[in-house]
């Protein structure tokens, strides 16, 4: 009973909370950066509201099923991640062993699920937003990937995200060493790919392919893929401050430390977003697979010789 | 009023469709959009797929070409939707009404919510025609 | 070359084709030549002369139709323009669409709104106007009439008369 208390409440209301709040934020600072006031505080809570009250247009010739089912299954995958990462956060003694390669593999499916929306509708621009999202997913896990075993050699070669919380917890945060600089810098720019935002939201390119791999939802399914992205939006930081910068704590200045760790990252987040241009496809994985994994690969040799 | 119509009235996505127009009407809803004018914080802002989008922003004078396309576009449209006619040539085809290739006027094609005359209207025009449409809405008078 | 060179060279080159040369202004001359040459001098003036060529013009007047054919001449800031009169009713000439390929787009309009045919052209289908449009119906023409039923030619405002 209690699972499931931890699952509507911390993995779908506070998360659905805080990342509306960081949509706006990020909505803000971009209206500030170009000079002009931006939308209201509710704005992004309006925006969804307002898609679950059209109607849902399914193209003729489409796969209805998986038109359908695309986005929930985006959105419930998004629903455990959170859970997961808020029971590890605020009780680390509950972690199991290889939990963190469970929240890895979650992460991936909201990507998975927009490429099979893609797919299902029957629309070639949404097939080339598709196929654009799969060549970006190619290109971004490996560095990702090699980042995170950065913190898992730093912290003793554990699996549980636990015990990288304790770890954290006596020696201080895991970023405080040549290796956790580079392995956080190298992090925060694959998030930015992994959350689709300039430079890198080439699927959902508005201009170009006129809306990309969205391009025949509307209705409630254009709604929870709004708000996937925007809980994607507090769930992706929160993994990144768990692992490298020692998780939020709500004790005493910890709070105003929480607080200032996560709209640092999203600020950062931000300001990245607009001051860059979109690149294209493969300008993007020469780019990871190129610079960024050789500095991946420098963090895990200096974190495999203790610095 | 209710939180259906309440919600739509205060994030309105919008999709611009040329029929045919000298595009001086389409630099002058582009205006519209930078950041002198900013209409992003009544919420609006500009989508790029006609399943996305709430108000539809027609200029230019249908030629028979474009106006099955329009046809089309309306039907694709997720209902509750707004139509606002820019332009003298979108309201009554201005002064090409005696083309050959311009027979009807659009609003006997789709149904048109309001209409902003001006060959261009200015930018502060288009914000005060939408402002007016949406005040006329709350006030329940308007067809939907 | 200078202007006066390239008008003498012509003038000398089709001496019994030009029917008229109208020196408009500087930058401009009109000149008006028989429609049977047409394929000669607008090459030569393509080639040798290595003019641009600009675009097309199709007029109905009263009493005939014409074509002019717009070049330009870069370097000395020339437009020459040759005019051709064909007699209705009999709408032909040869096409240019064979020598040089930007002629080929505005022949095909030029067939589509005004009627007259181009010999020899390879493509000679419709451009601008819908797939619907009732063929043998020319709209710019002198004698055009509204075919369509359904038209609105009015604003839908009733003036009160005082």
């Amino acid at each position: 009973m209690i699972y499931i208390f931890y699952f509507l409440f911390y993995g779908f209301f506070l998360t659905a909370i805080i990342g509306l709040l960081a949509s706006w934020i990020d909505r803000k600072v971009t209206a500030r950066i170009q000079y002009r006031v931006g939308p209201p505080l509710l704005q992004p809570l309006i925006d969804i509201v307002k898609l679950l009250g059209k109607e849902t247009l399914i193209p003729a010739g489409s796969s209805k099923i998986t038109f359908l089912m695309a986005p929930v299954i985006g959105f419930a995958s998004v629903i455990l991640v959170s859970t997961l990462l808020w029971i590890n956060n605020i009780n680390p003694a509950k972690s199991f062993l290889g939990d963190l390669i469970v929240v890895l593999y979650f992460l991936v499916i909201p990507s998975i699920s927009i490429i099979m929306g893609g797919f299902a509708s029957r629309n070639p621009l949404a097939s080339l937003g598709a196929s654009r999202e799969m060549k970006l997913i190619l290109s971004y896990e490996l560095p990702f990937i090699l980042v995170i075993l950065v913190t898992v050699i730093k912290s003793g070669f554990t699996f549980k995200l636990g015990e990288i919380l304790a770890f954290q917890a006596q020696n201080g945060a895991l970023v405080r060493s040549w290796s956790g600089v580079l392995a956080l810098i190298v992090a925060i720019i694959c998030m930015q790919a992994k959350l689709a935002l300039i430079p890198f939201d080439i699927p959902e390119a508005e201009t170009e392919i006129s809306g990309g791999v969205l391009i025949e939802y509307s209705g409630s399914g254009l709604a929870i893929y709004k708000l996937t992205k925007n809980m994607l939006l507090f769930t992706l930081p929160f993994f990144l401050i768990i692992i490298f910068i020692g998780g939020l704590r709500f004790d005493g200045i910890h709070l105003l430390y929480s607080v200032l760790k996560y709209i640092g990252l999203v600020a950062l987040m931000t300001v990245i977003r607009n001051t860059n241009p979109r690149v294209r496809i493969d300008q993007a994985v020469k780019f990871f697979w190129g610079p960024m994994t050789i500095i991946a690969i420098i963090a895990v040799v200096l974190a495999l010789l203790g610095r | 009023m209710s939180i259906k119509l309440n919600a739509l009235l205060n994030s309105p996505w919008l999709f611009h469709l040329s029929t045919g127009s000298c595009n001086n009407c389409d630099i002058e809803i582009l205006d519209c959009l930078t950041p002198r004018f900013d209409i992003e914080r009544f919420g609006m802002l500009l989508v790029g797929s006609i399943k996305h989008a709430d108000v539809l922003l027609i200029t230019g004078s249908g030629n028979r070409k474009s106006m099955e396309r329009v046809k089309r576009l309306y039907e694709q449209i997720p209902k509750p939707c707004l139509v606002v006619a820019v332009g003298e040539c979108a309201l009554s085809r201005g002064m090409f009404i005696h083309s050959y290739n311009c027979p009807i006027p659009i609003d006997k094609v789709i149904p048109v919510d309001v209409y902003i005359p001006g060959c261009p209207p200015k930018p502060e025009a288009i914000i005060a025609g939408v402002v007016k449409l949406i005040e006329k809405v709350k006030a329940g008078t308007a067809k939907k | 070359m200078t202007r006066e060179e390239v008008l003498g060279d012509l003038r000398k080159k089709f001496k019994d084709d030009i029917i008229e040369v109208l020196d408009k202004s500087p930058k401009r001359v009109y000149i008006e030549i028989k429609p049977e040459a047409i394929i000669q001098v607008a090459s030569y003036i393509f080639k040798d002369l290595k003019a641009r060529f600009n675009t097309a013009s199709g007029v109905d007047t009263r009493y005939h139709m014409e074509i002019l054919y717009h070049f330009l001449i870069e370097d000395i800031n020339l437009l020459i323009s040759l005019r051709i009169k064909i007699q209705k009713p009999k709408l032909e000439i040869d096409s240019l669409a064979t020598i040089f390929e930007g002629v080929n787009w505005i022949e095909r309009e030029i067939h589509e709104i005004l009627g007259i045919n181009f010999k020899g052209h390879p493509d000679l289908r419709r451009l601008l106007l819908p797939d619907d449009w009732p063929d043998g119906v020319y709209p710019l023409r002198r004698d055009y009439k509204e075919w369509d039923k359904n038209a609105i030619r009015d604003r839908g405002v009733k003036c009160q008369k005082q």
